[in-house]
């Protein structure tokens, strides 16, 4: 019995998502990474000055009685406001000057410094400390622990925390390093104990914790050996974080005469006492101000560059332009068909190399065709979908080739051209129609919008329109759907609202992007017959992207089956679905006569992967995969055979089969 | 929505009884008797019994705690102990030029902090964005109650172009204004340049963009509306700034207002007065806090209560 439960436990622990698992290992391997913290520190200039900076000014801190030329309480009245060494009247042995009452300013800056890093570094462990402990046993204890524990936080909350601390030193009969980082720090609180809360909710979940519980270990060591472990990392990158703001903190209580008792120095003190004599001497509150800046904006920097190391997911890395490929030279169309593509590559240029998307595809859409673009993912159909309507994710962009729409080659024409043609000549409809919607605007909003943007129409007149558009996407609640935000609509609808949107104008062309993924079967077969059925109205083309080689069988009148970034077989539909040449379309095909099992699946029929688009190999990039591979498939690309009217295929068992 | 409301109105209210709660003990737990405190060393205790009395602190803290509550009941805050006849009124005639100049801060730094950060979102990594970001780190890193120094300082005691003290006119918010909308400017030029360039990758953009919409309308309508969220969320935050960085840049400035004032009611060791001006400074931020929360909740279709 007692044996059981750590066994499913360690099954279960192994099912945790990915996510998690990698969250919990990246500051291991990363905390003992000095070359690594190297490495990123030099790509940081700004983090890496900044660590510089703050360990310097910790060091002037912590050596300060040495460096220091004077006692910092040292009096001479005879001494009184000089200014520093750059102006007339100076002393040599002063450097930046004195006060009204002889002191050192240059000392009591560089003590300034001890005072101000001790209380702010104290003020934080304390702070964190106390934080990290009370969300811990609100977080574990939960019930009412935690809601008075939180409650206290609101109230915590809602003192402004500069308010709170001069509300309690107001009232201090006397104020030294102890009581100073006691009232800053313990203002914090809330902030530490809110995020080592909702960690140790999450951890208190995990099946690991959840089994040492079930095996009755008590709730203290569970805490300590399970939870604990896991939950105190965001404090040290928080606590980091804050350091510059005790600083500023600090500084502006003793500028209020409520920090340390003086004549102690504190640079909030020496600038208010500066600024008494500012008329006559600027530098004096200038200087403990700049003293202030220089070792917030260093600590500021360090903590922020420290924090992005630790916790890589605000990393981001960058990318560079690639120059424009050149233009081979135009080819006069014989005919015009609707949309002539040729020899379209689009690259995304990384860090490291260049990664084709979609490698030299040329076909011709006629007007009210269908064009069915199948494909795995990576596979490139969605970048070509985008290439056309030219709305790639940078760094994306079409280095080789023409699209020619109507004539008009839309690689070349500016954007202010393209967005006359997007919307009303070529719509499109997106994967994800929660997320391609707007969520704050409503539909009619969206789709008014968009129907003045192309026409100039009243919005009387718009509003007829929008609902004409609605309804040709059979949606019957047209008022309620009008006035609906996205997120009120189900997914189906939201889809239809997305076709209704990009057909809105009547474009000649739909692009439709992988639009019956997130929906279920019977509203893909409505979804196919709606197109059809506005294509037979409106004569518009359509190109539907999609896996589903089976979904489009009936539907699109020519097929494109795409790998790799390539084009391996074109044709009409009784070439393509009746016979097959290229291997990966017959195992395609195959892989939907086999099985029943919806939506992806289908293609796990197809043993091995799609190549990595940034590394696809030489020759046939489906020969890894292919059952009829033969040694040329390795060397070199087939290239595109004409088999017969308007059918191609990129497969070298055609020239085999002909020799 | 409309439980929602009243689950937060009820939230709001336990946290203005929390905040009148702390402001009362804060005097009273914190060691020291602040009836000693109030009168020079060397005062004969029967002097400060007498002050004991007046204060009401002789009587047993229950007892005090149940009369302040009540006194509250009746918006009493009680007698001011150096001149004066009420604290409530001291405060309604300061309240409103400290409401004026936090308003006038809060617009502008957002107007201009809005501004900035769309443009560096909109130029990722260009010459402007870094210098935007170069801008965020110094503003950062400025203390406040300095810069107000400094500006007074240059402008005007050297330059002479703007008055240094008192509220006077519209050119007297011009230093008070830029001391307190530097605290707040990096704090909206991160948030909106973050928010801005999230938006931005979104798909509705793309789709958008798809329709043919104009890059302006796409950039200021579509995106904004969505990016627009958490900047609202800022200014409930902005508020206890201010609050709280009104009484270094009210000081600095002589501004008539309640931060100044509780400043003077500090040095004068003027309890009852100290306890009113927080309390009030707290529950303001409390209200704009609950009302930036339901203002969300109209702005943000999606949330749902």
């Amino acid at each position: 019995m007692t044996d059981s439960i750590p066994n499913q436990s360690t099954k279960s622990a192994r099912g945790t998502p990915r996510g998690s698992v990698t969250e919990e290992a990246a500051p291991r391997a990363t905390t003992g990474n000095f070359r690594a913290l190297g490495l990123f520190l030099l790509r940081r200039k700004g983090a890496l000055f900044g660590l510089v900076g703050t360990v310097l000014i910790a060091l002037i801190a912590v050596f300060a009685p040495t460096i220091a030329p004077h006692n910092p309480l040292e009096l001479d009245i005879t001494q009184g406001l000089l200014p520093p060494i750059w102006n007339e009247g100076s002393a040599p042995d002063h450097l930046l000057g004195t006060d009204a009452l002889g002191r050192d300013i240059l000392s009591r800056i560089i003590w300034g410094a001890r005072y101000s890093l001790t209380i702010s570094l104290l003020s934080v462990a304390i702070g964190s400390s106390l934080g990290f402990f009370l969300g811990l046993i609100s977080g574990f204890f939960g019930k009412w622990v935690d809601a008075i524990i939180m409650r206290l936080g609101d109230i915590q909350l809602a003192f402004p925390f500069l308010l709170f601390a001069i509300a309690v030193l107001a009232v201090s009969p006397e104020r030294n390093i102890w009581n100073l980082s006691l009232v800053m720090g313990f203002a914090q609180w809330i902030v530490y104990a809110r995020l080592v809360r909702s960690k140790v909710l999450s951890e208190k979940e995990k099946d690991y914790t959840r089994a040492a519980r079930a095996l009755g270990a008590s709730p203290i060591r569970v805490l300590v050996r399970y939870v604990l472990p896991n939950s105190w990392q965001i404090v040290p990158v928080v606590a980091m974080l804050q350091i510059g703001g005790f600083v500023v903190v600090e500084s502006t209580l003793s500028f209020l005469n409520l920090g340390l008792t003086p004549p102690i120095p504190s640079w909030g003190a020496i600038l208010s006492d500066g600024r008494q004599y500012m008329v006559v001497s600027p530098y004096m509150p200038l200087l403990p101000g700049l003293a202030i800046l220089i070792t917030v904006l260093c600590i500021n920097l360090a903590s922020d560059g420290l924090a992005d190391f630790f916790d890589p997911k605000l990393a981001k890395g960058g990318f560079r332009r690639y120059p424009l490929g050149l233009l081979p030279e135009l080819h006069e169309p014989q005919r015009e068909p609707l949309l002539r593509v040729r020899d379209v590559t689009t690259v995304f240029p990384m860090e490291e190399q260049v990664v084709t998307a979609v490698n030299r595809v040329s076909f011709d859409l006629e007007r009210g065709q269908i064009l069915g673009i199948v494909g795995e993912s990576g596979s490139g159909k969605s970048t070509l979908g985008l290439s056309i309507i030219q709305l790639l994710d940078a760094p994306g962009r079409v280095v080789n080739g023409q699209i020619l729409f109507q004539g008009k080659d839309l690689t070349r024409i500016g954007d202010h051209e393209m967005r006359q043609v997007r919307g009303k000549h070529v719509g499109m409809i997106f994967q994800n129609p929660g997320s391609s919607l707007n969520p704050v605007l409503s539909v009619g909003y969206q789709l008014r919008e968009t129907l003045q943007r192309h026409h100039t129409l009243s919005d009387e007149v718009a509003t007829r329109r929008a609902q004409e558009a609605l309804e040709a996407v059979g949606i019957a609640d047209l008022q309620r759907v009008l006035r609906a935000f996205p997120f009120e609509l189900s997914g189906g609808m939201q889809q239809r609202v997305m076709i209704a949107l990009a057909m809105s104008c009547e474009p000649e062309l739909l692009i439709a992007d992988e639009p019956s993924t997130a929906l279920d079967v019977t509203t893909q077969v409505q979804l196919l017959d709606r197109l059809d059925e506005m294509r037979k109205k409106t004569g518009t083309s359509i190109i539907f992207i999609t896996h589903d080689i089976a979904l489009l069988a009936d539907f699109a009148d020519v097929f494109m089956i795409m790998y790799a970034g390539q084009v391996c077989e074109m044709g009409q539909r009784k070439q393509v679905i009746e016979a097959p040449q290229h291997p990966y379309t017959k195992a395609l095909l195959d892989s939907v006569a086999r099985t029943d099992v919806p939506g992806n699946q289908r293609l796990a029929a197809i043993p091995g992967d799609p190549p990595d688009p940034s590394e696809v190999p030489p020759g046939c990039p489906f020969a890894p995969r292919c059952p009829r591979v033969m040694p040329i498939c390795r060397e070199a690309n087939p290239g595109i055979m004409t088999l017969g009217a308007g059918h191609t295929v990129a497969c070298h068992l055609l020239t085999a089969k002909s020799a | 929505m409309g439980n929602y409301f009243i689950r937060r109105i009820f939230q709001m209210v336990f946290v203005i009884w929390g905040v009148v709660t702390v402001t009362f003990l804060i005097i009273r737990i914190v060691p020291g008797d602040p009836a000693r405190l109030m009168e020079p060393p060397g005062t004969p205790e029967e002097s400060i019994q007498v002050i004991r009395t007046r204060l009401g602190t002789d009587k047993p803290i229950p007892q005090q705690y149940v009369e302040y509550l009540a006194n509250l009941t009746r918006g009493d805050l009680g007698k001011p102990f150096r001149g004066g006849t009420s604290v409530t009124e001291v405060i309604a005639a300061k309240l409103p030029n400290t409401l004026k100049l936090g308003l006038v801060s809060i617009i502008v730094a957002t107007t201009i902090g809005s501004l900035l950060g769309v443009i560096a979102a909109l130029r990722q990594n260009s010459l402007i964005d870094k210098g935007v970001l170069v801008f965020v780190a110094l503003a950062l890193a400025t203390p406040n109650f300095w810069l107000a120094v400094m500006l007074v300082l240059i402008f005007a005691i050297q330059l002479h172009w703007l008055p240094a003290i008192d509220m006077a006119g519209p050119e007297s918010y011009v230093l008070p204004v830029t001391a307190l909308a530097i605290v707040l400017l990096p704090l909206i030029v991160r948030t909106v340049r973050q928010s801005f360039t999230e938006a931005l990758t979104e798909d509705f953009v793309r789709a958008a963009r798809a329709r043919g919409l104009s890059e302006r309308r796409v950039i200021f309508l579509h995106v904004m509306k969505v990016a627009a969220i958490p900047l609202v969320t800022l200014v409930g935050i902005q508020a206890g700034f201010v609050l709280g960085g009104s009484l270094v840049v009210e000081s600095i400035f002589n501004w008539p207002g309640v931060g100044n004032y509780t400043l003077n009611a500090i040095q004068a060791r003027d309890y009852p007065m100290v306890q009113g001006c927080v309390l009030v400074i707290a529950s303001i931020f409390v209200v704009v806090n609950f009302l930036v929360d339901m203002t969300y909740a109209f702005l943000d279709p999606r949330i749902k209560f």
